[in-house]
């Protein structure tokens, strides 16, 4: 390697059709864990106790499980993703999550989506969608 | 909403990108030979702990909460890595990782307020 190289920053340049596969299975991975988790909880509402902060509860819905599942699943591809493709394009992806959990759970758990919230939400997706390059290098530092 | 709520947002998030980083660091120790176990084994501990800690209070949020209200938090986790960045890395921010650190941010703040 040559000595006035560039810090290897996107060391895989063509990560190919089979690592977008599954970058986009893991993204629906995650939204499907996260859709689980609510309606596990949701169901386990209250056997916590008013005001309880963690939620061992949880554990005793079978959806919570099928989550757990579902988040193992998209931490192998997410790993399996990483070793192929350039972080930062992972990165980006996170904001298709951002977009999808809520998308599904108003349309699936019928949670309404006030004007405020919706904005707030473009406003997370926008700025992980702008932070997705440098929050890669910071990744791979650490 | 109230503020053990956001208490609690704030800890799942700060105890996933913890959980998230000492998992890094221990799995980064196996590709040793031989594996350093005495400095693998803390580590490992810690990370899983931390995560344990993430799913419980994400489970307890989520069991009070809308999902569409507690996800968008998640956005915090890059804003948390490249605090941390900056505080263990002594990295300096580009003007651009600030911006989305201020979009997040504002997104976060209307969402909370929602």
């Amino acid at each position: 390697m040559s000595s006035e190289a560039p810090p290897a920053l996107d060391t895989h340049p063509d990560p190919g059709r089979g690592s977008y596969a599954l970058l986009t299975a893991g993204v629906l991975c995650v939204t499907a864990a996260e859709l689980l988790f609510k309606h596990g909880a949701a169901a386990t509402a209250g056997v916590s106790g008013a005001g309880a902060l963690f939620g061992f509860s949880v554990l005793a819905s079978g959806w919570t499980w099928l989550g757990i599942a579902a988040y193992i699943s998209a931490s192998v591809a997410w790993m399996n993703v990483l070793r192929r493709m350039p972080l930062h394009i992972a990165f980006s992806m996170m904001s298709a999550d951002q977009a999808l959990v809520p998308l599904f759970a108003w349309a699936l758990l019928g949670e309404s989506i006030s004007p405020r919230r919706l904005c707030g939400i473009a406003l997370v997706i926008t700025g992980i969608y702008v932070i997705a390059r440098p929050a890669a290098q910071c990744k791979e530092q650490l | 909403m109230t503020a053990a709520l956001l208490l609690a947002i704030i800890a799942s998030q700060v105890c996933l990108v913890t959980g998230e980083l000492l998992m890094k660091r221990a799995m980064d120790l196996t590709n040793e030979t031989p594996v350093p176990w005495p400095r693998f084994v803390p580590r490992f501990a810690a990370a899983i702990t931390c995560m344990s800690g993430w799913f419980f209070l994400w489970g307890g949020l989520l069991q009070r909460a809308d999902l569409s209200f507690v996800y968008p938090f998640e956005g915090l986790s890059p804003v948390l890595v490249m605090i941390g960045a900056s505080i263990f890395l002594k990295e300096k921010l580009t003007t651009r990782t600030w911006l989305g650190i201020l979009l997040i941010g504002f997104g976060v703040a209307l969402v909370s307020a929602s």
